[in-house]
């Protein structure tokens, strides 16, 4: 016999007892009567644990079963412990499912689930972001109606996705590479990863730009040398006009002299990993070097001035500084037209920080230009700068040399109004001396050759 | 209509609306190109691509049309179907147009490439204004997709924005060109560059008031912004 069965005759049989002993007191009107509220009380016992155990099993699905009294306090605690292993396994459940989707949103790059008819299922924040898809509404939407570039439609269409696509995305005006790849998994479910390769692209683009501006800025000298040559070649010329072509044909060379010693300059410096010379040396020499450079070079076209700060030494590539600085001097003489003034300044600010800076009052820059100024061959008039005889890789060198100096260049100019650049070398490499005359540094290199002479 | 019928119906809607948003993805890239086109100093081919896009797109239209046609004979839509199908001849016909103005945007950047200093800043304005009208065709083609008519009532508001830029780059324009007569020739096409942009947000403004037709039943083409709003808001 269960033990629920022989707990469950103990009422039954109770009343049955109860009845007898009254039957037998009162006689069996009272008997009767007895038994039969005794079986009609257990009746509704029983109903009123049924009607619990229905509301349980009505309501929410998070509520635990009701306590029960009797014969039923066995069942309720059996469904009770029931429900309890269930919870605590769907717990684990949910624990499980919570971790592999945050796996999926941490992945750093875009992840979208899409089902057979390639509509979205779900996809982590990367992917909203460098998508732009919604998370609330996006869900069921199919993908190629947001992601709408034909080179990814094309992609979608063709079914072979063993490599990825290229698209160029625009959101919010901010224009980014993506490389989009379709990774088939399931029953015909795809999974849509997407990779930003904006920086990738780019460096691929400066490249390809770079060959290809080295290469006009060597052909145009060429051209112009080979067509004297031919000339040349083919007729007699008399002594004053040979000696004019050969000296435009040199003029051509030494175009590409420079735009060679340049180019070398810049792989030095770029390819130089390791720590630049750790020299010292005075600053005021190489400030009056400069303004004499400048002189020279302006043939007495413009009032050169000079200012000296406090006399100081750096620490850093001498060769090095002197080239950047000596770029932003040429610059200035080059943009600016006879009878301007080109003024060279060094003062060391209160903080410690030293500034070189060159203020001409020439041409000058649109604001819509500095932000490229010091990319490679970028020039914001091609004619004229190469009329002046810039190579476009000036400013170039300026900025590689400041990056290993942890030097800033600051440029202020406005079209018309002249320009000021200004190199801000950082306090811990500029050591102010007390004495005016310390200047006289006597170990610091007084070579004036190109950066690559005292490299490490 | 038995179920079988109504699927195929569906499956056609859709196929319509994938088709509109794919046309919308093509004039999207031929307008980013115009945009390079005007940004850069050399043509790298942009224009024939621009050229060759603007044939693909009209090609777009006349299939989208066909495929409106039939469900409209085959299928006799009712209600909202019926206007989607509606709104959406109305669409392409607006990304047509964008098209063609993509093109003449792309051959005058051409036109005025030679010219220096007037064109280096102006093109920079211009590109900036062009920026815009990309984005709002960005939004509406998304609201489009979504039947989001918040983003669609977004994008009439920045219709304004746009014609804005338009009237202070006419007026530099014109500061230019009395200053310096010889700027003229060359200001002329950046104020057609410019006009053609402006009309590009307006067809952009009507994709997304054709969204808002689509959900609401209401006609909103020549309601103002801010009553759009109201119209929007009032579920």
């Amino acid at each position: 016999m269960s033990p629920v069965f022989r707990s469950g005759l103990i009422a039954p049989a109770g009343v049955v007892g109860a009845a007898l002993v009254t039957w037998a007191a009162a006689g069996p009107g009272w008997g009767l009567a007895v038994s039969i509220a005794g079986f009609l009380a257990i009746v509704a016992f029983h109903l009123w644990h049924i009607g619990l155990i229905t509301a349980w099993a009505r309501g929410p699905l998070d509520a635990l079963p009701p306590e029960g009294r009797g014969t039923w306090a066995d069942a309720f605690s059996a469904i009770y412990r029931r429900v309890r292993v269930r919870s605590a396994y769907q717990r684990d459940l949910k624990l499980t499912i919570a971790r592999f989707r945050e796996a999926a949103e941490a992945i750093p790059d875009g992840v979208v689930l899409l089902d057979a008819s390639n509509r979205i299922e779900w996809a982590n924040p990367r992917a909203h972001a460098q998508l732009g898809l919604d998370p609330d509404r996006d869900r069921g939407q199919p993908i190629v109606n947001l992601l709408r570039q034909p080179e990814f439609l094309r992609y979608v269409d063709t079914g072979d996705y063993g490599e990825s696509v290229l698209v160029e995305t625009n959101l919010d005006g901010a224009r980014r590479t993506l490389s989009l790849q379709l990774v088939p998994y399931g029953i015909e479910e795809k999974l849509l990863l997407s990779h930003d390769v904006t920086q990738v692209e780019l460096v691929a683009r400066m490249r390809r730009d770079f060959i290809a501006n080295v290469s006009h800025e060597l052909k145009t000298p060429l051209t112009v040398i080979a067509g004297f040559v031919e000339t040349m070649q083919d007729i007699e010329l008399d002594p004053r006009q040979r000696a004019r072509y050969l000296g435009l044909m040199h003029d051509q060379t030494r175009n590409m002299q420079r735009l060679v010693d340049d180019l070398l300059a810049l792989s030095a410096l770029e390819s130089e990993h390791a720590p630049i010379a750790d020299e010292r040396f005075a600053i005021l020499p190489l400030m009056l070097e400069l303004s004499a450079d400048a002189k020279a070079l302006s043939g007495g076209r413009h009032a050169v001035e000079l200012d000296l700060g406090r006399a100081a030494s750096v620490s850093g590539s001498r060769d090095e500084i002197r080239s950047a600085f000596a770029n932003l001097v040429s610059n200035a003489i080059r943009y600016t037209p006879p009878g301007g003034r080109i003024a060279l300044a060094w003062r060391v600010e209160p903080q410690g920080a030293g500034v070189f800076s060159v203020t001409d009052t020439g041409i000058g820059i649109g604001k819509e230009h500095l932000p490229r100024l010091t990319e490679r061959f970028y020039r914001v008039d091609r004619s004229r700068s190469r009329a002046t005889g810039g190579t476009g890789l000036g400013l170039a060198i300026v900025k590689h040399v400041l990056l290993r100096h942890q030097a800033d260049l600051e440029i202020a100019s406005a079209p018309g109004a002249g320009s000021t650049f200004s190199v801000r070398l950082p306090a811990r490499r500029v050591h102010p001396e007390p004495a005016a005359d310390a200047a006289a540094n006597g170990d610091a290199p007084t070579s004036t050759a190109s950066p690559r002479e005292t490299g490490p | 209509m038995s179920d079988h019928t109504s699927k195929q119906f569906d499956a056609e809607m859709e196929a319509i609306r994938s088709g509109v948003l794919s046309m919308g993805g093509l004039v999207e890239r031929q307008l980013a190109r115009a945009i390079e086109a005007l940004e850069q100093d050399e043509d790298h081919g942009l224009i024939d691509a621009v050229a060759a896009d603007e044939h693909a797109i009209n090609r777009f239209q006349v299939d989208i049309d066909q495929m409106c046609a039939q469900v409209i004979a085959r299928r006799q839509p009712t209600a909202v179907d019926l206007r989607m199908v509606l709104t959406v001849s109305k669409v392409v016909n607006d990304l047509e147009r964008i098209g063609d103005e993509v093109k003449k945007v792309a051959y005058k950047a051409a036109g005025i490439r030679g010219n220096e200093g007037l064109t280096r800043t102006r093109n920079f304005d211009v590109a900036r204004m062009a920026s815009g009208a990309q984005g709002m065709l960005h939004k509406a083609l998304d609201a489009f997709a979504r039947l989001d008519v918040n983003a669609a009532a977004e994008v009439v508001d920045d219709d304004d924005a746009i014609d804005h830029a338009f009237n202070a780059i006419l007026r530099q324009l014109i500061s230019f060109m009395m200053e310096d007569p010889r700027t003229i020739t060359a200001a002329l096409e950046a104020v057609f560059i410019a006009k053609s942009i402006e009309r590009i947000g307006d067809h952009a403004k009507n994709i997304a008031e054709s969204v808002v037709q689509v959900v609401k039943g209401k006609d909103v083409r020549h309601a103002s912004a801010e009553q759009i709003r109201a119209e929007v808001a009032g579920e």
